[in-house]
């Protein structure tokens, strides 16, 4: 590749040389071309493969769209800085910033909800997340979002690097497959109305509604599942019994959890017992199956939600409870 | 485990994107400077190490659980003709792995744009089994007794692919209006861990016998879920914007089909009792494991909503949305074969609508001023018909409707004291409630419900630049949620209000578990958040929160609280212009007790260290290299503590076995990657990366003990794994 024609092509693109923008700054054009003289293409990175560097595009902003018209900077520019600066430490507060990149984003339905929008009420602004000067912008790419979120979000990376998670860290999902940072109408910032509207868009048969249905489901899948990753199968938020009975009153008599392969619970029973914890006659509510392989979901298998209509079978009504 | 023929599907979904991409003007590139092409191609192979067993945590997304060799092949192109005003983007990645993706985007920007996409993910159940079930991953799976006992069956491993086409159209139709539309069509196939279990006897089939020295009177069957499902979703927005007014109408649409209906295991008349011998099942049981297991049913929703902003001033904004959806459910039972639904019931006809309303108003009066006020209400209407399904033994209930009111409103104010401060007030109450209960459903294996809760929540946060090169943030939440009179189950159908908890014949036991997504609860927060830029060339970032929930209950039974801390400080240092080095170190704990009646207070607590260290460098202008080392070491506890109420079997269990092990997680993962270029357009690229994984998750087996379904299946998964792999790829760069 041509490296210097291309980074001249984005300079050009850039500052609005390849013919009229008809933008709504066209009185400042004069003050653009202006911007070029000293900020060539030595001292700005390559952004040609931008949608901001593709001058066919009359709505395309130039340096004084973004940063002001800035009269008197290019007169003694160690003096006087451009009008908006985005980055510290001139930089303006965050909701001045986001306005620069809202005058002409917000007509995007995707960032319709941004005014009052978490991020936008955390001081976040667009460039807090995005690299304008560059081709790369890390958070606009599927391959390396994920860090530039988890600069704040630091427990949804320690929960990411879990063995139980979505497929973020492998690159095949990415923040923004389910959160609209820029704004939306359900909470945590997710896609659609509801976290469960949300899970339904890659897990729909979970939607339902089924015959026989699971309160906590129903209402929030965060109720069992940390979907940022967990060490238990699943992304369960506890493991099973423990997650159940946060709810449910418990099968099996006596309280001690135990697995089998530990002493006194298969044979032979050991001092104090007077029998192991599993016999040939051993109900199947017991310890091992409690503690063990899926626990409670080894007989209660659709949590979920079942659609059995049977009337003279009791098996789907247990399935689920 | 159903057969997947990806090559197959590849190629069709190929085709459907070749379709589309036949009409972009690839040649473009031949017109001159202002079009030229710019991208990469990347050809190369790949080796893993070790066998499946050692990469099932590694290759769980990847695709190389099962690949000794793989070929890698990529492509970023891009095409832009200043001219004509057209841009072409295409980027396919991991084309020799079954978790290839292709993106084409095609555009006139400020006019339209075309998008196709085209992407494979596979997750491999990180699990291997050993079974002799005959007809794995099809509806009707054959159980087998392992006669050889457990670990003599045959090798299973469980997946699921999906692969989505999706398309997508937007279009510039005047300065104020554009429209959207989105296309996307995902199939699903494979099968994952699921099953069936049984205990008799028990007080829903009064007729299931139960386990004695001659018969077994429980099993419990691995039966792989089979999944092969489609889903379709299309979404259309018409918007229209002008300088202080922003509105698009919408519309949503998503069809899930399954082509599975249900799971109809063949049982054999005899399984293993709890000790492992082979005997004939009890009566009744054979025929409750062979029952069939509804699969997820057909289903759909739609939705339409209005959402937009209008600009007062320059400092006061309004947003809004207006949403009303239906989801309906009407999957015919007999066609999934599910019979003896209620007399002249073909369907559960589900409907649920949900109809949502949301307005915010932002702002800043004076500049030091910043004001914010939401609310949000939503009405989520059950309206699926009520009919008998339930049957306990001689007694009927109804399916429950499910309604829910949600209302959230939000205040806040913030004040910049100075340039250098700046604070903020927040509230917000949110209630929720979930209507009358359903007066004919079954409320067994739960204590107590509850109509309605409400909860109040205030948060606090000061930031401070403290210097030009240091700042930080302190924020302080606090909420309290409570709620309307708990309702009783009743001994039969439905629930009873209970005024007066302790009251010991309207009241609830004292061993009553109040569900936490119920229950008063306190909650408090803090954060604690700061930027250093300690020196030109190191930026440091230090990030302090924690929390804790306190379950105001009426029992001491349940969960009572929780609480967890994190502490991370991240860093950049650029050693040079050409070296840079960077990483993280992270620290966490959790912690939840929860006790339950006549036995033992549990208490989990999980620690989590992550540490990670990565460098870029540039040693000379033909070289790149890169890496990163990352560690996490995760160890869960689950102390035990008797209660007095605890009985002689448990005492001695406990002391015997010295309470539940501790599960450990460690992973370290090496990453390096180098390039080296031949000459201005070509460059040799290797990737390489080590991974180790240590897990000792005991609900699999334990000590050599494995659990064991009642046909021998075993679920194994190899607690230590190691794997390296390495990609040598040729990276041509388009002149």
């Amino acid at each position: 590749m041509n490296t210097t024609r291309l980074i001249a092509l984005a300079g050009l693109c850039l500052f609005g040389m390849l013919g009229p923008f008809g933008s709504a700054w066209a009185e400042g054009e004069v003050g653009a071309k202006l911007c070029v003289t000293c900020h060539d293409e030595e001292d700005l990175p390559d952004m040609s493969r931008t949608a901001h560097g593709f001058s066919a595009d009359k709505r395309v902003p130039d340096c004084i769209s973004c940063h002001g018209p800035s009269i008197d900077h290019p007169k003694k520019p160690a003096d006087n800085h451009p009008d908006r600066m985005f980055i510290r430490p001139l930089a303006l507060p965050a909701h001045e910033r986001s306005a620069v990149c809202m005058s002409c984003h917000s007509q995007d339905p995707k960032r319709a909800l941004w005014n009052g929008s978490r991020h936008d009420d955390a001081n976040v602004a667009c460039n807090s997340c995005h690299k304008i000067h560059g081709n790369q912008d890390k958070v606009r790419n599927r391959a390396t979002q994920a860090e530039v979120c988890y600069t704040c979000h630091k427990e949804q990376r320690t929960q990411m690097n879990r063995p139980s998670h979505h497929p973020v860290p492998e690159g095949k999902m990415v923040c923004s497959d389910c959160h609209n940072p820029h704004g939306s109408a359900g909470p945590k910032l997710v896609k659609r109305d509801s976290i469960n509207d949300t899970c339904y868009t890659c897990h729909a048969e979970k939607r339902g509604p089924f015959v026989h249905q699971h309160d906590a489901v129903v209402e929030d899948c965060s109720n069992c599942h940390i979907v940022h990753g967990s060490t238990i199968p699943g992304m369960l938020k506890a493991r099973a019994p423990m997650l159940c009975q946060q709810c449910h009153t418990p099968h099996v008599v006596g309280g001690v959890g135990a697995v089998g392969g530990q002493p006194g619970v298969y044979p032979p029973a050991q001092p104090g017992q007077t029998a192991p914890q599993i016999t040939s006659t051993t109900s199947g509510k017991n310890v091992v199956n409690m503690w063990q392989g899926r626990s409670c979901l080894n007989c209660h298998t659709q949590i979920h939600g079942s659609n059995n209509p049977s009337t003279i079978n009791s098996m789907p009504e247990l399935r689920l409870r | 485990m159903t057969l997947l023929h990806p090559s197959l599907r590849f190629q069709r979904s190929l085709l459907s994107l070749a379709l589309a991409s036949a009409f972009i003007p690839w040649q473009a590139h031949a017109e001159g400077d202002e079009a030229k092409a710019v991208g990469t191609i990347s050809v190369g192979l790949g080796g893993v190490s070790g066998s499946s067993a050692d990469r099932t945590l590694f290759g769980q997304y990847n695709g190389l659980r099962d690949k000794d060799a793989f070929g890698i092949l990529g492509i970023d192109y891009s095409l832009r003709n200043q001219e004509a005003g057209n841009w072409v983007d295409f980027q396919a990645t991991n084309l020799g792995l079954e978790t290839r993706e292709m993106h084409l985007i095609w555009k006139n920007p400020g006019s339209w744009k075309i998008t196709a996409d085209y992407g494979e993910l596979v997750h491999y159940d990180p699990y291997t089994i050993n079974t002799g079930l005959v007809g794995s991953g099809s509806t009707t799976p054959q159980v087998q007794v392992l006669a050889g006992g457990p670990g003599s069956g045959g090798e299973l491993e469980l997946k699921t692919k999906r692969t989505g086409l999706g398309f997508g159209f937007s279009k510039t139709i005047s300065p104020a209006f554009s429209f959207t539309l989105d296309l996307k069509n995902e199939k699903k196939e494979g099968s994952r861990l699921f099953g069936t279990g049984m205990n008799c006897p028990t007080a829903i089939d009064p007729k299931c016998g139960g386990t004695t020295a001659t018969n077994t009177g429980w099993a419990l069957l691995m039966l792989p879920e089979p999944i092969s499902a489609n889903h379709s979703q299309v979404e259309a927005r018409l918007n229209y914007a002008i300088e202080k007014f922003r509105v698009n109408l919408g519309y949503y649409g998503s069809f899930y089909r399954n082509d599975n209906g249900s799971l109809n295991p063949l049982v054999p008349g005899s399984l293993n009792n709890p000790l492992g011998a082979l005997l004939p099942l009890s009566s009744g049981l054979q025929s409750l494991l062979a029952s069939p297991l509804a699969l997820a049913p057909d289903n759909q929703s739609q939705q339409f909503d209005l959402n937009g902003s209008y600009d007062f001033t320059h400092s006061t904004r309004a947003t809004m949305k207006l949403a009303y959806s239906t989801a309906t459910q009407t999957d015919n039972f007999a066609g999934a074969g599910l019979a003896n639904a209620p007399v002249g019931v073909s369907n559960l006809d589900g409907k649920v609508q949900t109809k949502l309303a949301k307005i915010g108003l932002t702002s800043r009066p004076m500049s030091k001023l910043s004001l914010l006020a939401d609310l949000r209400y939503e009405n989520k209407d059950d309206q699926t018909p009520i009919a008998y399904y339930n049957t306990e033994g001689t007694a009927s209930y109804t399916n429950r409707a499910q309604s829910m009111r949600k209302t959230l409103g939000k205040l806040e104010a913030g004040w910049q004291f100075n340039s250098d401060y700046r604070g903020t007030l927040t509230a917000d109450h949110e209630s929720i409630d979930r209507g009358v209960f359903t007066a004919t459903s079954a409320t067994s294996g739960i204590s107590a419900l509850r109509e309605q809760t409400d909860e109040t929540a205030v948060r606090a946060e000061l930031r401070r630049r403290m210097a030009e090169n240091f700042s930080g943030s302190i924020s302080l939440s606090s909420s309290r949620r409570d709620g309307s009179n708990w309702l009783k189950p009743n001994s039969g159908q439905g629930v009873t209000e209970v005024t007066n908890l302790s009251d010991p014949v309207t009241g609830l036991p004292s061993t009553a578990i109040f569900m936490p997504t119920l229950a008063n609860r306190k909650r408090d927060k803090a954060k604690l958040f700061a930027d250093w830029q300690a020196s030109e060339s190191l930026a440091l970032q230090f990030s302090v929160e924690g929390g804790k929930d306190k379950f105001d209950v009426p029992s001491s039974y349940g969960l009572q609280d929780t609480r967890m801390d994190q502490y991370t400080v991240d860093w950049n240092y650029a050693l040079s212009d050409k070296w840079g080095l960077n990483g993280y170190l992270s620290l966490g704990h959790q912690n939840l007790n929860q006790a339950r009646p006549a036995g033992a207070v549990m208490a989990f607590d999980n620690t989590n260290t992550g540490a990670n260290i990565g460098f870029t460098g540039k040693p000379s202008g033909t070289v790149e290299v890169g890496g990163n080392l990352s560690y996490v070491d995760d160890k869960s506890v689950y102390a035990q503590t008797l209660t007095p109420s605890a009985g002689a079997d448990s005492v001695a269990l406990l002391a015997a076995t010295g309470g539940l092990p501790d599960i450990v997680f460690n992973q370290t993962t090496l990453k390096l990657f180098g390039k080296y270029a031949l000459d201005k357009t070509s460059a040799i690229r290797v990737d390489f990366v080590y991974q180790r994984s240590n897990w000792n998750d005991w609900a699999w087996g334990y000590n050599n003990v494995p659990f064991t379904y009642s046909d021998g299946t075993t679920v194994v998964q190899k607690p230590t794994q190691s794997v390296s792999a390495i990609g040598i790829s040729y990276v041509y760069q388009l002149p």
